[in-house]
């Protein structure tokens, strides 16, 4: 068992650039070990961090299960991959970039629904016109789930989108989504609008440690030496 | 718990023997409803809060299946495979495994797989007759595995749906109300809203558009809905049509002009919610609650009593039994009585068993019309646990 720290870290694209240049504003540096299209690396002038470049979606699967210690990612991902989130993970910091809200949108042509609440009379409409279950596209399963079931609603079904999700209502595979918006620009050009009390979550890309990982004295030390050159003041233990 | 242990496994085939024979010599023919059912049908049914719990998976041939979360709805599958007029009377009996997520932090008490035994009863052409004899038959069964002693919550879903229809209110606020039944501060929420200000952020939506609409004629509703869309240049995309668009707006003007409900029949309705006695007293307590009972909520109560007396006369102690008014919301499916077996060791949330009357669960799966069909099952490890008094 290595007593090293594992520190998981966007491997490409734009959340790997400004996860950089975040750890620059401290003087921190990232480097690769070996060659250039490695996956390891190291944090310069920094013992006992092992640095993994891998996806922003495989650090939240590394960081619920423990075989990261510390990464970067958004908080959609944790909030959708992590059942009990709050039990395997603690989010440090908010880092500022990386930001998107997760949305509920529905066609602009339903006239009769701007939130949530309206939904109810639409599914039971719905139901008896066409026989079956408001579909709500998303790739966001468990997000989409507690936050519509939370609010009372009840006859839907989710359908599982990997693509495209905004063009799924005009398509008429669903007739609502649960996706993730930065502008909303992509929403208009589909013809959809978001509710009212549709913003499920504000996400942005945050330095998450985790508790399932193994923490021992050098990893905790090595931890609290990343924090302190962050600028960051968490309690851990 | 569970049967990965090999003394379980032997305690749990032979407790569900015990449990199968109290059932099948009854009346109640064994089957064993498929473990693999379709996603669709099934969720559509069940709703998307089980299905958050359901094991959904894509076979190879691209269908998407689920494991099983209970027995109820497989059975009432079968029964229509059999029946598909849903026609005849049929009594059938289960023993076999379900399976439905929990978190990590689940207690023993929730495993993710477990075993029901139960009973379900379609067709039945007496509702109390059958509703008394399906929990009689559980605790008889529950009685033959060794259970000593239980606690008996019974409730009636059928009463809040007479209080609800004696409501001078419109249809979509009794299935609002109905809907909103499953949650208890949501369902205290709306009542307010009802019968403060029902017409609910009416201010969001096109006022002139609303203003112009006319309850009697719905062809010109639609005409103008397609109007304003087009004046808009907002594209009808979707399933939806315009014209179910123009029934949305159309209860919502209605909601601007109704006169809100009544606050001494708000206050009712939220006394009944409220209602817990011992099941003898629960009629006379109703009866004093509700001073002047519509003719179908006299019925209700009717039926109520004469399920009592059925049960105290297959020698049920009654007087022990806890009536709940809101008991049955966490299960959408059912209609009518409701019931479940608690135990001291486990606590109230996790019930050894219950069941209850669902005569609209047929027809949501197939049927060609609503079939009475009542049913009750037996969480076979928590019994197996309690039995065995928390020993290994």
């Amino acid at each position: 068992m290595s007593a090293r720290l594992t520190f998981a870290v966007p491997s490409k694209g734009r959340l790997m650039e400004q996860t950089a240049e975040f750890l620059g504003q401290s003087g921190l540096t990232l480097r690769k070990v070996g060659h250039d299209r490695g996956y390891r690396g190291a944090i310069e002038g920094v013992d006992g961090i092992d640095v993994a470049f891998i996806s922003a979606s495989e650090i939240v699967a590394a960081l619920g299960s423990g075989r990261a210690h510390i990464g970067v990612t958004g908080e959609d991902l944790v909030r959708e991959n992590i059942s009990n989130a709050d039990a395997c993970v603690t989010l440090l910091k908010p880092l500022g970039f990386g930001r998107a809200n997760v949305v509920v949108a529905v066609p602009r042509c339903w006239l009769d629904v701007s939130e949530v609440a309206d939904l109810e009379a639409v599914a039971a409409v719905f139901r008896r016109e066409h026989g079956r279950p408001i579909r709500v596209a998303t790739k966001y399963l468990n997000l989409a789930r507690r936050f519509l079931s939370g609010k009372g609603l009840a006859d839907y079904r989710i359908v599982e989108s990997l693509g495209a999700t905004e063009g799924t209502p005009a398509a008429g595979t669903a007739d609502l989504i649960v996706d993730i918006t930065t502008t909303g620009a992509t929403l208009a050009a589909n013809g959809l609008k978001v509710l009212e009390d549709g913003v499920i979550l504000r996400s942005e890309a945050n330095l998450v440690a985790s508790k399932m990982a193994e923490w021992g004295e050098e990893t905790k030390k090595a931890r609290d030496t990343l924090l302190a050159r962050l600028g960051i003041q968490v309690k851990m233990d | 718990m569970g049967a990965a242990s090999p003394a379980n496994f032997e305690a749990l085939e032979a407790q569900a023997r015990t449990l199968l024979a109290v059932f099948i010599a009854a009346g109640y023919e064994a089957v064993a409803p498929d473990i693999i059912q379709p996603a669709g049908v099934f969720l559509d049914v069940v709703g998307e809060a089980l299905r958050g719990r359901t094991y959904v998976f894509t076979d190879m041939d691209g269908k998407e299946l689920c494991l099983r979360p209970d027995l109820t709805v497989p059975t009432c599958r079968l029964y229509l495979q059999r029946h598909r007029d849903a026609d005849q009377e049929a009594y059938y009996s289960y023993n076999g495994p379900a399976f439905r997520f929990q978190p990590a932090s689940a207690d023993a008490s929730h495993p993710r797989e477990f075993r029901q035994a139960g009973i379900e009863a379609f067709g039945d052409k007496d509702a109390g007759e059958a509703d008394a004899r399906t929990l009689v038959l559980v605790l008889r069964a529950l009685q033959q595995a060794g259970l000593p002693g239980w606690k008996l919550r019974i409730g009636d879903v059928a009463l809040f749906d007479a209080l609800l229809r004696a409501a001078d209110i419109p249809e979509r606020w009794r299935r609002r109300l109905r809907h909103q039944f499953l949650r208890p501060d949501a369902f205290r929420a709306e009542l307010k809203r009802l019968s403060t200000n029902p017409a609910r952020s009416a201010a969001a939506f096109p006022r002139a558009l609303v203003e112009a609409l006319d309850p009697n004629d719905v062809a010109r509703a639609e005409s103008l809905v397609a109007e304003h869309l087009e004046q808009g240049g907002i594209e009808l995309i979707g399933v939806r049509t315009a014209a179910e668009i123009a029934e949305g707006l159309l209860a919502i003007a209605a909601d601007t002009k109704a006169p809100p409900l009544k606050p001494e029949a708000a206050a009712l309705i939220e006394a009944y919610v409220k209602t817990k006695a011992a099941a003898p007293q629960a009629t006379s307590v109703l009866r004093k609650l509700i001073s002047k009972p519509s003719a179908a909520f006299s019925e209700a109560l009717d039926a109520y009593e004469r399920r009592c007396m059925l049960l105290s006369e297959s020698g049920v102690d009654m007087n022990a039994v806890e009536f709940s008014a809101e008991f049955g919301r966490s299960v959408g499916y059912y209609t009518g009585f409701v019931f479940e077996v608690l135990v001291e060791a486990l606590g109230p949330s996790s019930p050894v068993g219950g069941g209850g009357r669902y005569d609209g669960l047929l027809k949501a799966v197939g049927a060609p019309r609503d079939v009475p069909a009542v049913g009750g099952a037996v969480h076979t490890e928590r019994l197996l646990a309690v039995v065995r008094g928390g020993k290994r």
